[in-house]
């Protein structure tokens, strides 16, 4: 099963690979910019910090990607415990960073193990749904286990006041629901009573500033200088883009630093100012083309546990993209999600790596069968 | 593996039909991420593309030094000097408290002091300089220049400062400046002004503002968030006014200043009163001076509150030019004027005599001369020479008020002078028309007796009397005075060279005027003459007292003048020329409730005179040592 052997090396998915360096090398270019500015020699630590996390992430894909993904399933439910025990003890621990507990920090090395959880929610899942094939769950009354393993992480990590991590976990979660047979009509309880949470959550979970913050997205004139500040100077930035950008290390708005987690949550702005619509355009359409490969990987799999894996590395993929690109453009809340592959954030790419290794792994292995 | 797969069935894919329906929601997301990329950067791009260049550039302002003022010498009255402060920017000092002491220590102030100017600041003003020391000394400079690399976040920046060296000496003159003010802004003459800009508000300064101003020049800089100066796009430099020269004399200017320093410690009481010397030839002002006066580098750097207030509320007024804006009957000075209206109406041949037995009876009221006992008979020259107010009741009546008035309008009187300077008074000369029209009653004879020596409803100005006296000893004209002799650009080239205005003739033919004139050299030189205070050794100086009453005689006649309160005594005149043969400086002097004119106000105008003739006789010498030179 360790063997590598000369069929599996053909069948390497060299195209995956390219569309993964491309995005890499673009989101690498871009963070460079977003945080150069002021350094005098040398690369900008954050530039530093990720090559370093590329290292450690392009280890851990290779090791993800050498080992049958077959094998994975036995190691799920030990994993899926052992995460959800590491963000117990996150919580218990971690000091307070920007009004969250989200990090555990061993001596120099910082780690998010919300990050960890969406990988170990995804193989979860997927053991799941392999097990009781989402083409023939019919009644909502099925869901109740995923939906168990759901709200155990998510409700770890709103304890945690990590709330942009906690709805792209249930988003990733709920990606798997998709694939159902449940009738629509079976859903409105849920839609429901989602409402319903939603009214409360309003009321009596959300802090002041994150209402001011929904409330910018329907009036982006609201409050400009204090909660609409980011969300004004990322669409200023964006909309200075043009149609060719301003040129690449030449945005003012990213130079001078008036987005003020540009190299994090607005990278995507920066993006658009230096490169325009045209560059925008270009990075959407390889993003899209990487997940639309990730569905057909997924489709072409023999393998339901290799499909249902493939699924959920695509949801791991397109929710935050979705939310952050979203939010750059003032399309949704300010919400701490990273994009993938583009922010700053070594915990996010080494398990965006681990996922990728997971997608390889698929991939290369359709056609053992 | 075989188990699950049997569960499944290999055709039976868990994604299966949800493909495509996965496939068309992903690309409808990215679809309306295209559009809204669509709609910010290319429909609103422009519009945000300039948002985001408001957000990073910005226009400084670099303020234009004022023009310089110098004298007729090319002394420097106003020059603009550089001002240096120290600021903080409280974001980029390491370590507070060792920043901070030794700030205050290079500066020699206490640490609070420095503390209360930078602390409290908050937000994005921790990015900008917070002043903590305005204006510091060379040397004071030069200390926290030499300590500035060992203290980030400490710096140093340099504005342009208005000087006047001469302070008060000059204060009238040249005025003050102050901010523009919001009234001021909305009048069409500073509609190129912004908000915060200097201004002359007073004197020359404000006068020839627009020469005075120059061009701001401007920077375009970029900022970063913190509106740190991160790097300068163009910058054009402000341009310097334009420099005026004048037709004062410093000398002069300092030696009016100084008699009345002089008097003031005689007097031991604050001095008020006015100085103002011409060259009757042209109309050049070589002195003009008020007093009190005040600093005018108080208004530089923006006054204080309290300083202001001080100089608002003082009953002196120190603010107020009296030469242009302080009207004084003429007394005696006015029957120099008379004696011409007098000679050229033929009221009066300089031979005849008339007689002054001490007093002068119209109807049931006497008008007294100052000399109880009477000056007997007496001629023009004698009544000119010891001041016989007796004579000049019967020449006023000969005349009547109406002619009176006639020549004291040609002798400038009752107008504006037309100086290059702002405001000034015209002054008043009563006729029988105008005491009908503003007090409803008819002109009374008695009157006409009082205003031929100078009292009643007669107002002048120190500058008008000047005029005046400048037209006896000149032959008739009457000058313009002119404050400014040429305006000159920055390279030298005369920006305009204002020629002396041709003002109009007085109506009184040369060889009267220079009767006149014989007399006034009389009372300065002859033994009975009142303006012997005035004499200066080597120069006929010719001139005539004046005492303008305050209160009626008759209150004060029996007092004796040091017993009367000051503010009930007489203003003093003295009006002077010389020297008597070809006059080259007239200078006037007024002494508010300075008593008599030939003890107040002669001195003061003989310490004029003599430094000016005292500056001829030296420049002859230096003419005259060349040549001989030259000679041998």
């Amino acid at each position: 099963m360790f063997r590598i052997d000369r069929r599996l090396l053909q069948s390497f998915d060299w195209f995956l690979l390219a569309l993964v360096a491309l995005l890499l090398a673009v989101g690498f270019a871009n963070l460079w910019s977003a945080t150069y500015a002021g350094v005098e020699s040398g690369l900008p630590w954050p530039v530093r910090r990720q090559l370093f996390a590329l290292a450690l992430g392009g280890v851990g894909m290779l090791s993800v990607l050498f080992a049958d993904y077959r094998h994975f399933e036995r190691l799920t439910l030990p994993f899926y415990l052992g995460v959800l025990v590491l963000l117990g003890i996150t919580l218990l621990l971690a000091p307070v960073t920007r009004g969250n507990r989200s990090w555990l920090v061993l001596g120099t090395l910082r780690f998010q193990p919300s990050e960890l959880a969406k990988l170990a929610l995804v193989l979860c899942l997927a053991r799941f749904f392999y097990r009781n094939p989402p083409q023939h769950i019919h009644r909502l009354r099925d869901l109740a286990w995923p939906a168990l393993f759901i709200a155990a992480p998510v409700g770890l990590i709103v304890l945690q006041r990590d709330m942009g991590v906690a709805l792209l976990l249930l988003f990733v979660g709920a990606t798997y629901f998709l694939l159902v047979r449940i009738p629509l009509r079976a859903w409105i309880p849920v839609v429901v009573a989602a409402l319903f949470a939603l009214a409360g959550a309003w009321r009596f979970a959300l802090r002041p500033y994150q209402r001011s913050r929904i409330l910018d997205v329907l009036d982006p004139a609201r409050d400009p200088l204090a909660s609409g500040y980011q969300a004004l100077q990322s669409r200023i930035a964006v909309g200075s883009g043009g149609l060719f950008g301003q040129g690449y290390l030449e945005g003012t708005q990213t130079q001078l630093r008036f987005l003020p987690t540009q190299h994090t949550d607005f990278i995507f702005s920066v993006l658009a100012e230096e490169w325009g619509f045209i560059g925008c355009l270009v990075v959407l359409a390889v993003y899209l083309i990487l997940l639309v490969w990730g569905l057909l990987i997924a489709r072409s799999s023999k393998d339901g546990f290799g499909a249902l894996l493939a699924v959920g590395v695509v949801g791991m993929f397109f929710w935050p993209a979705a939310i952050n690109i979203a939010m750059v453009l003032g399309l949704a809340p300010v919400i701490g999600v990273p994009l993938p592959l583009f922010s700053y954030g070594g915990s996010s790419l080494l398990v965006s790596f681990l996922a990728l290794g997971l997608l390889f792994n698929v991939s290369m292995r359709r056609y053992v069968f | 593996m075989k188990e699950s797969d049997a569960r499944l069935g290999r055709s039976e894919s868990p994604i299966g039909g949800r493909f495509y329906w996965l496939v068309g929601g992903i690309f409808t997301v990215f679809a309306i991420f295209a559009l809204r990329l669509f709609q910010l950067q290319i429909v609103e791009g422009s519009d945000l593309r300039a948002r985001s260049q408001r957000n990073s550039v910005r226009t400084l302002r670099l303020e234009a030094a004022r023009g310089e003022i110098m004298d007729r010498e090319g002394r420097v009255l106003a020059t603009t000097r550089p001002a240096y402060d120290v600021a903080v920017i409280p974001n980029e000092v390491h370590g507070r408290d060792v920043t901070y002491v030794a700030l205050a220590q290079l500066l020699e102030k206490p640490r609070a002091e420095v503390d209360e100017r930078v602390a409290g600041w908050r937000g994005r003003e921790r990015f900008q300089p917070q002043v903590v020391a305005a204006d510091l000394s060379e040397e004071f400079l030069a200390r926290v220049e030499s300590h500035r690399f060992a203290l980030p976040g400490v710096v140093t920046a340099v504005r342009p400062l208005r000087e006047y060296p001469l302070a008060e000496v000059t204060a009238h003159v040249l005025g003050s400046i102050g901010e523009v003010n919001a009234q001021e802004l909305t009048q069409p003459e500073f509609a190129a002004y912004a908000a915060g800009e200097t201004i002359g508000k007073s004197g020359l300064e404000a006068v020839l503002e627009a020469d005075l101003r120059g061009r701001a020049g401007g920077r375009n800089v970029v900022v970063d968030v913190a509106g740190r100066e991160v790097d300068v796009i163009d910058e054009v430099e402000p341009r310097r006014g334009r420099t005026l020269v004048l037709t004062l004399d410093l000398d002069l200017q300092r030696a009016a200043a100084e008699a009345f320093a002089a008097q003031k410690q005689a007097e031991n009481e604050v001095v008020a009163g006015a100085l103002v010397a011409l060259d009757p030839r042209t109309g050049d002002v070589l002195a003009l001076a008020s007093f009190p006066s005040y600093d005018p580098n108080l208004f530089a750097g923006g006054i204080q509150p309290d300083a202001w207030r001080t100089l608002v509320e003082d009953p002196e007024r120190p603010l107020q030019n009296r030469a242009l804006m302080g009207q004084y009957p003429p007394g005696s000075t006015y029957k120099a004027l008379v004696a011409a209206a007098a000679l050229q109406e033929a009221v009066i041949t300089p031979e005849a005599r008339l007689f002054c037995p001490g007093s002068y009876t119209l109807g049931r009221r006497t008008y007294r001369c100052w000399k109880k006992e009477g000056h007997g008979s007496i001629d023009l020259h004698q009544a000119l020479v010891q001041s016989c107010d007796v004579y000049f009741y019967q020449l006023g009546m000969k005349l009547g008020i109406d002619r009176l008035a006639l020549y004291a309008r040609g002798f400038g009187l009752g107008r504006l002078s037309g100086i290059d300077l702002e405001p000034e008074r015209p002054g008043l000369v009563p006729t029988s028309r105008w005491k009908l029209r503003r007090h409803g009653e008819p002109w009374q004879k008695g009157e006409t007796v009082s205003a031929s020596i100078g009292q009643g409803y007669n107002l002048l100005t120190p500058l008008q009397l000047a005029v005046a006296y400048a037209a006896i000893a000149n032959g008739g004209h009457r000058v313009v005075p002119r404050l400014v002799e040429r305006v000159e650009e920055l390279d030298g080239r005369a920006a305009r060279t204002l020629r002396p205005a041709e003002g109009g003739t007085v109506p009184v033919a040369p060889a009267h005027l220079e009767r006149v004139a014989r007399a006034l050299g009389g009372v300065v030189q002859e033994p009975h003459g009142t303006g012997w205070r005035a004499r200066v050794s080597g120069v006929a100086v010719a001139g005539k007292t004046g005492t303008a009453q305050v209160v009626r005689l008759e209150r004060t006649a029996d007092m004796n003048e040091d017993e009367i309160p000051r503010r009930y005594r007489d203003h003093a005149w003295f009006a002077a020329f010389a020297p008597l043969a070809a006059p080259e400086i007239v200078v006037v002097a007024l002494v508010e409730h300075g008593g008599h004119g030939g003890s107040a106000a002669a001195p003061i105008v003989q310490r004029v005179l003599m430094r000016y003739f005292e500056k001829r006789a030296r420049a002859v010498a230096e003419d005259a040592d060349p040549r001989s030179g030259e000679r041998g």
